[in-house]
């Protein structure tokens, strides 16, 4: 079924462009590498496939006259988060671009800032890209060499936003939310460290919020699932 | 440019000072020198250390040795760089001050920095509110259900994309090293901090739904035309003055200041019997044309004396006068108006509706400057409409175009440029211009006196 289909598509969009976003962030700081540089062009290509994919999957569907008027609302639902999913992709490759240009590996007067990230980001990449090992071929100017693509590549980006908008006409601010508020806290969603560590970065507040009755919920809430987690 | 303020300033006026923030981009980078830089250390927490943690003190030495100034100028710009988000502070990270003492700060990564420009979104601070609740540092945001629900009305369009992203942004930050998850989470805390002061979630939401309905709700109100009229009307005009403009084609006989030579002035002066054949097609474009340049007004009077309907040009001649005479004369100009043109029975009295009068004459109780407008604009579209197409089809105006020169243009050899030169006088001295007008404004008023009965009547009676 088309929905379906959609619905895994655009799930891997999503997580790419997470993934993206978690590479670019780390440009210009002290984990930032050759291999960093070559992760984000690999993880750049990847979402740039899939978003064409998505994009023909999307137009043909919602240019099909005869669906139903539930299956076109959620085909709505699913452009308009295909578009926000490319608006950051954008911004996000923009974004590295300019700070590609001002943070090149190989000049020593450049440093790098130390911002305390020190880890690599192989296993966001490798998530990216789904694979279990990111492979690492690239020559040692790949900072400057790569960035002309990345310019043409954003301007591919910009022309195909912009022929969405003109082909397909979705009113981004009629689309309903499916989730409700809270819901995802409810979610199976759980800290993953150990809660030790966690009062260890609160300690060093001043006493000084206001909504506690909140927070405390969430923080019992949190040591719950933990609890579930660690059996 | 210059930074005037410590803060960024967030409200109507922000303009980001990019050209300022690049320079601080290269101090921030100067500082991650591993000889000369800032000395960190690092920053324990339970089980994890994470490095890259410097203290306050550090960084004010630093400054003060680098910029060479005294240890208070050097904590306001360490301020500066905590409140424009380029160094975060650690401890008690809701005051974005930079304290002289051991207090920890770290530095932030390139992509938050303010100089990119970036205009930060709702969606993307929903993002990161929700992905901050699962993260390590949910326990310390005070956040109510309240609060929450408001972010969910407000960014309701988006709220799929939002969940669907913070939680694949949580799944990609799990593959990371714990440290690297822990700075992860300060940095983007510390930019929404610095971008969005967290100083109550609702009232900053309302505030903003607030401000932005009314500017929203006032674009809707404002009066639109078409592109295609707009345009249509600037097509129009460009080609009407194209011939017209002494840039982009040639003045006839030539440009004076091209050539020295002063016949074109000479010929467009006020008070020529002979107007130029361009000056003549101008009148022809609209009224305002015609009444701003004073011949042709001369000429619009003579065809009005013709038809013996003056009193509209008079009128808004007056009006004008009001408008643009001395302070002391007002009172005594707008009471000769009134007796003129607008009391019941007036000699001159013009006609205008009955509303637009009304509010006239109230208006003239207490005269100012623009008492007379609204009347003034009914007299201007009344001669518009009707008068001023008339006399475009009048024998006056077809005379004076039919004698109207067009003068040959010169065609001046160097010889005779110089020549041009040399003979380059002052021109007519502007208080005899002045004389001539105050002769002519004199014999312009008597002709146009009210004629006097009584005078006529002996004079017939005499001559019998």
């Amino acid at each position: 079924m088309g929905k379906e289909e959609c619905k895994t598509m655009l799930d891997a969009l999503n997580k790419v462009t997470a993934c993206y976003r978690h590479l670019v962030i780390a440009l210009g700081s002290t984990s930032d590498s050759q291999n960093l540089r070559e992760e984000l062009k690999k993880t750049r290509k990847k979402a740039q496939e899939l978003a064409v994919a998505n994009r023909t999957k999307l137009t043909t569907l919602l240019k099909d006259k005869t669906i139903s008027k539930e299956d076109r609302a959620e085909y709505e639902r699913l452009w308009v988060l295909f578009s926000s999913s490319m608006e950051l992709l954008e911004v996000d490759m923009k974004r590295s671009l300019e700070i590609g240009q001002d943070f090149p590996l190989k000049v020593p007067t450049r440093h790098l800032i130390q911002t305390g990230m020190t880890g690599s980001t192989n296993a966001v990449a490798a998530r990216a890209m789904s694979v279990q090992n990111m492979k690492y071929e690239a020559d040692s100017n790949i900072d400057t060499a790569d960035l002309r693509d990345l310019q043409t590549e954003i301007t591919q980006v910009s022309q195909m936003m912009e022929e969405m908008e003109m082909k397909v006409q979705v009113a981004p601010w009629a689309v309903v939310a499916k989730q409700e508020a809270g819901a995802e806290l409810k979610s199976n969603m759980s800290v993953g460290n150990s809660s030790v560590g966690v009062i260890s970065i609160c300690e060093e507040e001043p006493k000084d919020d206001e909504g506690g009755e909140f927070s405390k919920v969430l923080f019992v809430m949190i040591l719950k699932r933990e609890a579930a987690w660690d059996k | 440019m210059t930074i005037r303020t410590v803060r960024p300033n967030r409200g109507q006026r922000f303009r980001p000072r990019t050209h300022c923030l690049k320079k601080v981009d290269a101090i921030v980078v100067e500082m991650q020198d591993p000889k000369n830089g800032v000395k960190g250390s690092e920053q324990k927490l339970n089980v994890t250390t994470i490095p890259h943690a410097i203290t306050g003190a550090n960084i004010t030495a630093w400054i003060c040795n680098k910029m060479k100034t005294s240890t208070e100028e050097a904590q306001v710009f360490g301020t500066m760089l905590v409140a424009y988000g380029y160094i975060y502070p650690l401890q008690n990270h809701r005051k974005l001050v930079m304290c002289n003492d051991s207090s920890l700060y770290r530095f932030q990564t390139p992509y938050f920095w303010p100089s990119q420009q970036w205009v930060p979104e709702d969606s993307d601070y929903g993002r990161c509110i929700m992905r901050l609740t699962w993260s390590t540092l949910s326990p310390c945001l005070s956040f109510k259900q309240v609060d929450y629900n408001h972010l969910h009305e407000w960014l309701n369009h988006k709220w799929d994309f939002i969940v669907m992203q913070a939680t694949e942004q949580y799944k990609a930050g799990r593959d990371r090293n714990k440290a690297d998850r822990v700075v992860f989470d300060c940095q983007e805390r510390a930019f929404w901090i610095v971008n969005r002061p967290p100083v109550s979630l609702s009232h900053s939401l309302c505030m903003f739904g607030k401000t932005s309905n009314i500017f929203y709700q006032q674009a809707i109100m404002r009066s639109k035309v078409k592109s295609s009229v707009s345009l249509g009307a600037l097509v129009k005009y460009i080609t009407s003055y194209k011939n017209h403009d002494a840039f982009l084609a040639p003045c006839l006989p030539s440009n004076p200041w091209e050539t020295d030579h002063d016949a074109y002035w000479t010929l467009n002066m006020r008070r020529v019997d002979v107007p130029t054949k361009m000056r003549v097609e101008r009148w022809s474009f609209s009224l305002f044309e015609l009444l701003t340049d004073l011949r042709g007004r001369d000429d619009f009077k003579i065809f009005l004396k013709k038809e013996f309907s003056g009193e509209n040009l008079a009128f808004w001649e007056a009006a004008e006068e009001l408008k643009w005479g001395t302070a002391s004369s007002m009172s005594a100009k707008a009471e000769s108006i009134f007796k003129t043109f607008l009391a019941p029975g007036a000699p001159r009295w013009i006609n205008i509706d009955g509303r637009t009068m009304g509010l006239t004459v109230k208006g003239l109780e207490h005269p100012h400057r623009y008492v007379l407008e609204a009347a003034q604009t009914h007299v201007f579209m009344l001669m518009k409409k009707d008068t001023f197409f008339r006399y475009l089809k009048s024998p006056t105006y077809k005379e004076i175009q039919k004698k109207a020169l067009s003068p040959e243009a010169h065609n001046f050899s160097p010889a005779q440029l110089e020549e041009n030169a040399r003979n380059r006088s002052a021109g007519i001295h502007p208080i005899i211009l002045w004389q001539q007008e105050e002769e002519e404004k004199a014999k312009a008023a008597a002709a146009s006196a009210p004629v006097d009965v009584k005078a006529v009547m002996s004079k017939i009676d005499r001559k019998k």
